[in-house]
C-alpha cells in the first residue's frame, strides 16, 4: 500500500489531518513525506494512505511535488524561512564619551558645592559681625 | 482560631515559607477537575490544572497539545476521527 507517491492522510502530530505524498521510501517503516505537510520523515503508522497515486519521481524535490499538488487543487503547505535580525552592536568609543561626560558633570557639581560652602561662610561672618555691631551699639 | 470561613475544608491549605523565615499557612481555592477526552472521558495529557487567573497568564502552546483537536480530545480519538476521514473519502 505504501509506495513512492501515495497520497496518504497524516493522523498525528501537528499535521495531524494534512494531505502528504509518500516522496521517499527510507526503510521498513520511515517514509520521507511532502505536500500538505512539512517535508519531514515519518513513521508508516502516523499514516492512513488513500487511494489515489501520483507519479513523482524518488526523492522528487519541494517544488515538483507543489506542482503536483497544485494541478489536484490540494493544500500545499509552504514555510517562510524566518528573517534573522542583526543585534546592536555595542560601540565602546561612545561609552567612553558618555563616561567623560559624567565626570565633567560631577567635577562641576563639586566646584558648585565648594562654591556654595564659600559663601555660606561669608554669609556667617558677616552675620556675626552684624550681630557684633548691634551688641556695640 | 481561623475565621469561620477558613475552618471548614473549602479551601485546600498551602504551607509558605516567608521572608521573614517563618512558614505560614495560607488558605487558597481549591484546583478545577483534570481535563478530559470529549469522546473517550480519558484524562488529557499537557493540559495543565491552575485556576482561571493562571491559565490566562500561560502561553497558548503551554495550555494543550499542538494538534488538531489538541485540548479537546486524546491522541488515540484524534487517530480514530482521521483514520476514519480518510476511509469514508475512499
Amino acid at each position: 500500500m505504501i509506495e513512492i507517491g501515495r497520497l496518504a492522510i497524516k493522523t498525528a502530530g501537528r499535521d495531524a489531518g494534512c494531505k502528504c505524498v509518500v516522496v521517499e521510501i527510507l526503510d521498513n517503516n520511515y517514509v520521507l513525506i511532502d505536500g500538505g505537510t512539512r517535508r519531514r520523515k515519518c513513521n508508516i503508522i502516523h499514516l492512513e494512505p488513500l487511494n489515489e497515486v501520483i507519479k513523482i519521481k524518488k526523492g522528487a524535490s519541494h517544488e515538483e511535488v507543489n506542482a503536483e499538488f497544485k494541478k489536484l487543487k490540494l493544500e500545499v503547505r509552504e514555510t517562510k524561512p524566518k528573517e534573522t535580525k542583526d543585534r546592536p552592536k555595542k560601540v565602546r568609543k561612545e561609552k567612553k564619551k558618555i563616561e567623560e561626560k559624567g565626570d565633567k558633570g560631577k567635577k562641576k557639581a563639586k566646584k558648585e558645592g565648594k562654591k556654595k560652602s564659600e559663601v555660606k561662610k561669608e554669609e556667617k561672618l558677616s552675620d556675626k559681625l552684624t550681630k557684633e555691631g548691634k551688641k556695640n551699639k | 482560631m481561623p475565621a469561620p470561613n477558613k475552618r471548614s475544608r473549602t479551601f485546600r491549605r498551602v504551607y509558605r515559607k516567608v521572608p521573614g523565615g517563618k512558614t505560614v499557612l495560607h488558605y487558597k481555592k481549591r484546583k478545577p477537575s483534570k481535563a478530559k477526552c470529549g469522546k473517550c472521558k480519558a484524562i488529557l495529557k499537557g493540559v495543565p490544572r491552575e485556576r482561571p487567573y493562571k491559565m490566562r497568564t500561560m502561553a497558548k502552546t503551554k495550555k494543550r497539545p499542538e494538534r488538531p483537536y489538541g485540548g479537546a480530545l486524546c491522541s488515540k480519538c484524534t487517530r480514530e476521527v482521521f483514520k476514519e476521514k480518510a476511509r469514508s473519502k475512499k
